[in-house]
């Protein structure tokens, strides 16, 4: 396989191919922290409180990793996250949907449902010919195993009682759509590139058909069905990627961005100079 | 065992679970640490929307970790109040979201904005840093054990808070103007913070002679201000007018007197229109996620 080391030596289409495949795996990792952040100071118990914040700052950590292989291409933090518009995030909207104040079912069934998505998506990129890419595939890996089993192990105490498999059973119709959704290209035109530079060694619709099997066999195993969704036409109507018309997604960035924008950050650089009066 | 053979004894991590102690004591103990507690959760809940609000990546994960934290120092604290086997956890926390619990007075006030944050971080934390060096001698071993860990993690609150507080006495003419308007409002409850003068603290005198505190809220207060006047004036705040403060023997004196005292009380009681906000928005989270506790309530530990 041809070896790309590094931003040095792409071309324009090979740089727009790590974009189209980076961008969706950057966003997805950041607006999930988000919503896992919600959760702090509101989990059921202090332990699943502190849990939970060790999987948001995880997340946050990987979204850096992400960001990191684009800023080397060219772009820096505000560019990236504080002033990039709503619209060109990546995220799939499972990522960005809010939730009912203490579903903690949402919480911990999102939670499974990305993570075993991101097992098989990482899977497909550990042998990336872009080597920025397969590097970060070891220390991302063993972070998501710990919080699919942090999930899943939560999935089975909430099943413990008819009411408690419900609540799961209700999170799992409501989310299971969108992510399957995770699946969707952030830029299909640029697929065939992604691939036949082999960025990434397995196509996206055979990494779906392993989540749904691995999904399935899980949920049967605890008495809790999976919804069974017709590929493409089943899918939500703003199932995935850019999609700028959630309005949970605009609430959300409009938070994140609000500090930055009421500081006026993008008109004096800090890193530029430590004393500016503007 | 008695209470005059408890104030003999009592010194720095004098006493543990094995020891029988005066109900006294207990009650005493669990009320300083329960308060401490809640406190931690408290001010974990007043920064947790800057977590999201942070202006940048590095930030958002040192506001997120901070938040965890306060958390983690909420549980080790409950675990030692509830060593003195006077309440379980479940109760104090039932306490906290039913408005009986009580906790420090700058955690009933709202922050919504971003230069606040220094206030809580750096002052309120340094606040906080120089109570629990204290602390470290208190006579209920399990409470000064956990302050070695707390101590340790609040010394990284601070740097955070220090340094997001550089940052905007650095920044633009109008980040200094924020920074130095919250300065202004939040100033008088700092000083506040070490509880109300040593003539009208009720509990101070019995805390002290069982070995629970080893220094007067007075005392506190006057240390905390000859540190931190000068790191406030040093990133070119400007000290308001009042309470006024006057130099003695080259030490800064605060005059109490000008300080809101009947305000003061009525957050102590949970009585102020920040306290039911805060603890009625942290009461509805706390229920909201009831139906879970009822769900795993029949595991076994």
């Amino acid at each position: 396989m041809s070896s790309l080391s590094g931003p040095d030596v792409l071309s324009a289409d090979e740089r727009a191919a790590i974009e189209a495949l980076v961008f969706p795996l950057a966003d997805d990792e950041f607006v999930l922290a988000e919503r896992y952040t919600e959760w702090q100071v509101r989990a059921p118990t202090l332990e699943s409180d502190l849990a939970l914040a060790n999987v948001a700052q995880d997340e946050l950590g990987h979204a850096r990793l992400w960001y990191d292989v684009v800023a080397d291409l060219g772009y820096d933090e505000p560019e990236l996250l504080f002033e990039r518009d709503p619209d060109a995030f990546y995220h799939a909207s499972l990522c960005a949907l809010p939730f009912e104040t203490g579903d903690w079912a949402d919480a911990v069934v999102r939670s499974y449902l990305y993570d075993t998505a991101e097992g098989l998506r990482l899977d497909s990129l550990a042998g990336s010919a872009y080597a920025p890419i397969a590097n970060r595939i070891e220390r991302i890996t063993t972070e998501e195993e710990y919080h699919r089993e942090h999930a899943a192990t939560w999935i089975k105490r909430l099943c413990v009682d008819s009411e408690g498999r419900q609540t799961v059973q209700n999170a799992v119709d409501r989310l299971y759509p969108y992510a399957l959704a995770l699946f969707e290209p952030g830029e299909p035109t640029q697929t065939d590139v992604i691939e036949s530079l082999g960025l990434r060694t397995e196509s996206l619709p055979s990494l779906r058909g392993q989540w749904i099997q691995t999904t399935s066999t899980f949920f049967d195993s605890i008495d809790v069905s999976v919804p069974v969704v017709e590929l493409p036409q089943g899918l939500p109507e703003d199932p995935g990627r850019h999609d700028p018309h959630v309005a949970a997604w605009l609430s959300l960035y409009d938070d994140f961005t609000r500090t930055y924008r009421e500081l006026d950050r993008a008109h004096t650089p800090t890193i530029t100079s430590e004393h500016n009066d503007g | 065992m008695e209470l005059q053979e408890c104030k003999a004894r009592a010194g720095p991590r004098e006493f543990g679970p094995h020891d029988d102690l005066p109900r006294e004591y207990r009650e005493a103990a669990t009320r300083m640490i329960q308060f401490h507690a809640n406190s931690e959760i408290m001010g974990a809940y007043l920064e947790r929307p800057f977590i999201r609000q942070s202006p940048s990546l590095d930030r958002k994960l040192a506001f997120s970790a901070k938040v965890q934290d306060e958390i983690g120092h909420g549980q080790l604290l409950y675990r030692a109040a509830e060593s003195l086997g006077v309440k379980t956890r479940e109760e104090m926390l039932d306490e906290l979201a039913n408005g009986e619990g009580k906790f420090l007075n700058c955690f009933h006030y709202p922050m919504t904005e971003w230069w606040e944050t220094p206030m809580i971080a750096f002052f309120v934390d340094g606040a906080a840093m120089r109570r629990q060096a204290t602390i470290k001698r208190t006579s209920w071993e399990p409470y000064a054990h956990a302050m070695d860990k707390i101590c340790f993690e609040e010394g990284f609150h601070i740097k955070h808070g220090e340094h997001i507080m550089r940052e905007l006495a650095t920044g633009s003419r109008r980040e200094q103007q924020l920074l130095q308007e919250a300065f202004e409002e939040w100033w008088p409850r700092i000083l506040q913070f070490f509880g109300p003068t040593d003539d009208e603290s009720t509990h101070h005198d019995f805390a002290a002679e069982v070995g629970l505190k080893t220094m007067s809220n007075d005392e506190l207060r006057q240390a905390f201000l000859n540190a931190y006047l000068p790191k406030a004036t040093e990133y070119g705040l400007e000290i308001p007018d009042e309470p006024r403060i006057r130099e003695e023997d080259g030490r800064y004196v605060v005059e109490e007197d000008d300080l809101d005292w009947e305000e003061f009380w009525a957050v102590a009681n949970n009585d102020y229109a920040g306290s039911h906000e805060q603890i009625d928005a942290r009461a509805s989270a706390h229920d909201a996620v009831a139906w879970v506790r009822a769900t795993i309530s029949g595991e076994t530990a």
